[in-house]
């Protein structure tokens, strides 16, 4: 049996006294679009920086195509902190898309995208030309490659920060949030990309307040709520009928 | 009145050691040009040191700043030049001499690091977190990072007050004159000794200075305007 291509075994994660994430689990198996959907401080950006380890989980573990992120295995099964080179190795397979974009401004758009394929995949100048272009043209900005971020709009600065993350090739991508920060006209142009990404069978966790999405891409939706997961499941049951009294509230508060 | 008062003022005679002057200029050119890598380098080196996640390694990095940003640049070149030698030499034993030009670099380098160090730590200090978390998402090394994202970005930023201290720098470099580096300063005070006439070459020596610089800068402010308005929208 393969492994699932992302599995998180009790995360906890605490800053100082405060604990966002009290034992969250679940898997996802490759080629699924899972939602997260919750209320604001319920952990879901904490959860999602946790798998590709910008935040360092308190406890528990994230194994990612099998192999832990966390933990390096050693000898007697003794288990060790993996070193950042190794961090960033297993990084390769995760992209992740920020809320706020996070493009570099001083780079073009074309030089944003393939930044991480030469410096960290050691692609000569040729070939990430092309691999580029062929990512800009997935998410529909061929003709702004040698423009800077600056000159774009929210929506298309997205659309970008999407490519490059699909430049790595990664195994799964992580979605944080990524229309939050979009006037709604823009929203669309982004959930069109990211609906076609999902067509193509790419395995997807998005982070997300768009209900119309979740519903309607997602393979199974997770509700989060004070850091656990207080319901999951298939779109149809979560949304059709909840079965947790605070989902109930929550769907009525963000469903239109 | 006018009559003597234009004689004292004959710029002519200033014109007339243009070469010699245009050679001392060029003495201040070279000062300016070392000292500015040494301080860019020994600056970057100590603000690296101030943002580092050591306590011992800032703590460092602190003295160093605040030891060359409180040294005035003549004190500092004056010292480099008579004392330094007599130390090192001691040391290893044997007599050792510098340059006054070395001296120079060595001295205005070293004082100007400070002032750049904190340049640039206010310039990495303030590149949103935000960049740095998509260079790791990405699988990017810590020092692909510094490289490729931090650095660039603070040079540009950093531009507009860099400029200021480059001019401060240059303005500085006159004070070689007073160790025998024969800059504009010094080649000027040799030829009054000779012609007896300070009016017209410590006045034409100041325009100079003053038209030098002032070109410079509008030209440096400029072309660093057009720099960054074309990436900050």
């Amino acid at each position: 049996m393969t492994a699932p291509t992302i599995r998180v075994v009790d995360l906890h994660k605490r800053f100082g006294a405060l604990e966002v994430l009290k034992g969250v689990s679940f898997d996802v198996e490759r080629g699924k679009v899972v939602s997260m959907i919750g209320a604001s401080g319920s952990g879901k950006s904490t959860l999602l920086r946790c798998i590709n380890h910008l935040e360092t989980p308190s406890s528990g573990d994230v194994l990612i195509g099998g192999e832990s992120i966390c933990f390096r295995p050693g000898r007697n099964g003794e288990r060790s902190p993996r070193p950042l080179s190794e961090i960033n190795r297993i990084r390769r397979d995760l992209g992740i898309v920020f809320q706020q974009f996070n493009l570099w401004p001083h780079m073009t758009v074309v030089g944003n995208v393939i930044e991480a394929p030469r410096r960290v995949l050691g692609l000569a100048r040729k070939e990430a030309l092309a691999l580029g272009a062929a990512c800009l043209a997935r998410v529909h900005l061929a003709d702004k490659a040698t423009q800077y971020p600056a000159r774009l709009s929210g929506g298309q600065q997205q659309r970008v920060a999407i490519a490059r993350a699909l430049a790595m090739q990664p195994k799964v991508m992580l979605f944080d949030e990524p229309t939050s920060s979009l006037d709604p006209e823009l929203t669309e142009e982004v959930l069109g990309v990211m609906r076609e990404l999902a067509a193509d069978g790419t395995t997807m966790i998005v982070v997300t307040h768009e209900m119309g999405f979740a519903r309607d891409v997602s393979d199974r939706v997770m509700f989060l709520h004070n850091g656990l997961i207080e319901e999951e499941g298939a779109p149809e049951a979560l949304f059709g009928a909840p079965k947790s009294e605070r989902l109930r509230q929550f769907i009525s508060k963000h469903v239109r | 009145m006018s009559e003597s008062l234009h004689q004292a003022f004959d710029l002519g005679l200033f014109w007339e050691y243009r070469k010699v002057l245009i050679a001392g200029l060029a003495v201040n050119f070279y000062v300016f040009a070392a000292a500015a890598v040494v301080a860019l380098g020994i600056g970057l080196g100590a603000a690296l040191l101030r943002v580092n996640r050591l306590p011992v390694f800032r703590w460092l990095g602190t003295l160093h700043v605040e030891i060359f940003r409180n040294a005035p640049e003549y004190i500092m070149v004056v010292w480099v030049h008579f004392v330094l030698p007599l130390l090192l030499g001691y040391l290893i034993r044997t007599r050792l001499e510098f340059n006054p030009f070395v001296s120079s670099v060595i001295g205005l380098g070293l004082v100007y690091s400070g002032y750049f160090a904190e340049t640039f730590r206010a310039g990495i200090e303030n590149i949103p977190i935000a960049h740095i978390e998509a260079g790791r998402s990405l699988g990017m090394s810590e020092r692909a990072i510094f490289w490729r994202i931090v650095l660039p970005q603070v040079v540009r930023r950093m531009l507009p007050e860099s400029v200021n201290q480059f001019i401060s720098l240059f303005k500085a470099t006159t004070i070689v004159s007073l160790i025998a580096v024969p800059d504009l300063m010094y080649d000027v005070t040799m030829i009054t000794q000779q012609e007896m006439r300070p009016l017209p070459l410590y006045t034409g020596a100041a325009l100079t200075y003053f038209v030098v610089i002032l070109a410079a800068s509008s030209v440096l402010r400029a072309l660093s305007e057009r720099w960054r308005a074309k990436i900050y929208a």
